[in-house]
């Protein structure tokens, strides 16, 4: 066995169970640290496809960034509630049968896409090659989304805003 | 790649790296406080050793003497948990700082997404920290620092993103290479305006004076650590003086031309260790100099002055490099 076999499976194992633990958690404070872990994970896997900047994109807006909202809206949430939140909804049937769809979908994407019995080397530095493609191919849909930021920026300013 | 030999040498080079930082991290905090001492005309640590010399090493003692104790209402697992996970972030941040051409445990060419993605994990530890104590304060704390690195983050990372644009690179060597004929602080204007939305923005991020309202001794006692002792509040401090010095060798790579200086080329890393630690005797010097100001003035120099600032010298930046490179790239 090769370093990335083993680095895949320890990835895979951490991954698949801290994504386990999110969901079977009750206490809602550790099943966002466990999301923590789990999207840290993620990370891993993009390093292991030599893919560095979405690894390091990954760890900065999910890891910090997304978790460090989450844990803000529990916490004030908790206190405005005034009761500690879990939760304890156990839909396994419901939630058994969309991830089996959801399962289906990926294998049949999987079965379809050529797969390269070994890793093929990147040409090029990838961070450039991200940045060109956003800036000329994806230059639309990467302004929109831009726009679309702005509009959520200003909609949680006015809603945020002081009544009068 | 997979072969044995470069993963035990990236091993060794690691646990060198990790030592060296400890140890400089120790130190340091004697340096802070013979400074501190110095600015309000004492003499700080004498009494252990020549001049107090091994003041730092009597406190790690003393810290791992001390009785370990855990609050009876905490969430045990993640308050035992906490201090490791706001370390190790801190730690990781120097595998890339490289500390003179090819000497470095990882030059990524990612390197500074790497320091920052690293370091705004820091937050996590943190907020482990503040939530699992089950005290008030501490949860006080927590809340103000994740409202205050939203905050920072930003212009911190704008800031750091004008050497980024100057050059070219993410690489963190390419940075260093690129400031050979002028440091990025001499850069008119652009340069000067940088370093100093970078030093406001890191000395927010590191939460030191006047940005520490998290610790705030008078109103909230310690902060988020307020129940940690011994041991674990040894890897609490020793993580936040890790960040800060972390960021000093970022500033002095970003801004300051890491290791070019006059002498022959072995004495880069000294260079660069000297400016690194005059970077952290500045914030040091800002730490001691000014009082804590305001929850809302700390919002409004961040949202109101600092991004608008960093955004347009980011603008600017790239105007000026796209105009210096000319027409047709």
């Amino acid at each position: 066995m090769t370093l990335e076999v083993v680095g895949f499976w320890v990835l895979a194992v951490l991954l698949v169970g801290s994504a386990l633990a999110v969901v079977l958690t009750k206490n809602l404070f550790h099943s966002v640290l466990w999301l923590a872990l789990a999207l840290t994970g993620t990370a891993g896997i993009f390093l292991m496809l030599e893919a560095e900047f979405l690894a390091g994109v990954q760890i900065l807006l999910y890891a910090g960034g997304v978790v460090t909202v989450v844990v803000f809206a529990i916490v004030v949430t908790e206190r405005l509630v005034g009761t500690r939140l879990a939760h304890t909804s156990r839909r396994v049937l419901a939630g058994g049968a969309v991830a089996a769809v959801f399962l289906g979908v990926m294998l049949d994407i999987l079965a379809r896409a050529p797969l390269a019995p070994v890793m093929v080397p990147m040409g090029a530095d990838p961070t450039k090659l991200i940045g060109m493609a956003l800036m000329t191919r994806f230059l639309l849909p990467f302004e929109l989304l831009a726009v679309l930021l702005l509009v959520s920026l200003l909609a949680a300013s006015y809603l945020a805003r002081p009544e009068e | 790649m997979s072969t044995l030999p470069p993963a035990v040498l990236g091993l060794a080079a690691g646990v060198v790296m990790l030592l060296f930082v400890i140890g400089l991290v120790t130190y340091v905090t004697l340096l802070e406080r013979k400074f501190a001492a110095r600015m309000q005309s004492r003499i700080g640590p004498y009494r252990v050793g020549w001049h107090g010399i091994l003041q730092p090493i009597a406190d790690a003692v003393k810290l791992m003497m001390k009785e370990d104790i855990v609050p009876r209402e905490a969430d045990k697992r993640v308050f035992n948990l906490a201090p490791v996970i706001f370390l190790v972030p801190c730690l990781l941040i120097f595998a890339t700082i490289p500390f003179a051409p090819g000497l470095g445990v990882a030059d990524l060419n990612i390197g500074i997404l790497f320091f920052l993605a690293v370091s705004s994990m820091e937050i996590v530890g943190l907020f482990m920290a503040g939530w699992s104590s089950n005290n008030k304060y501490a949860l006080i704390s927590a809340m103000r620092a994740v409202n205050q690195i939203i905050s920072y983050d930003l212009p911190f990372l704008l800031a750091a993103l004008i050497p980024v644009i100057l050059t070219g690179s993410l690489r963190l060597s390419d940075i260093a290479v690129a400031q050979d004929g002028l440091w990025f602080i001499a850069y008119p204007v652009l340069g000067q305006l940088g370093f100093l939305a970078f030093v406001v923005a890191s000395v927010a991020a590191e939460n030191r004076v006047p940005f520490d309202i998290l610790e705030a001794e008078s109103e909230l006692v310690a902060g988020f650590r307020v129940e940690y002792s011994g041991m674990k509040f040894a890897l609490i401090q020793l993580g936040e003086y890790a960040h800060v010095l972390g960021t000093s060798f970022l500033g002095a790579l970003l801004f300051l031309g890491a290791w070019a200086g006059p002498g022959p080329e072995w004495l880069g890393p000294v260079w660069f260790l000297l400016k690194a630690l005059g970077m952290f005797m500045l914030i040091t010097w800002i730490r001691w100099s000014f009082i804590r100001i305001r929850v809302d003035q700390i919002l409004q120099i961040s949202w109101k002055l600092l991004l608008p600032l960093t955004m347009l010298l980011v603008i600017a930046t790239s105007i000026v490099v796209v105009w210096r490179s000319g027409p047709g790239v």
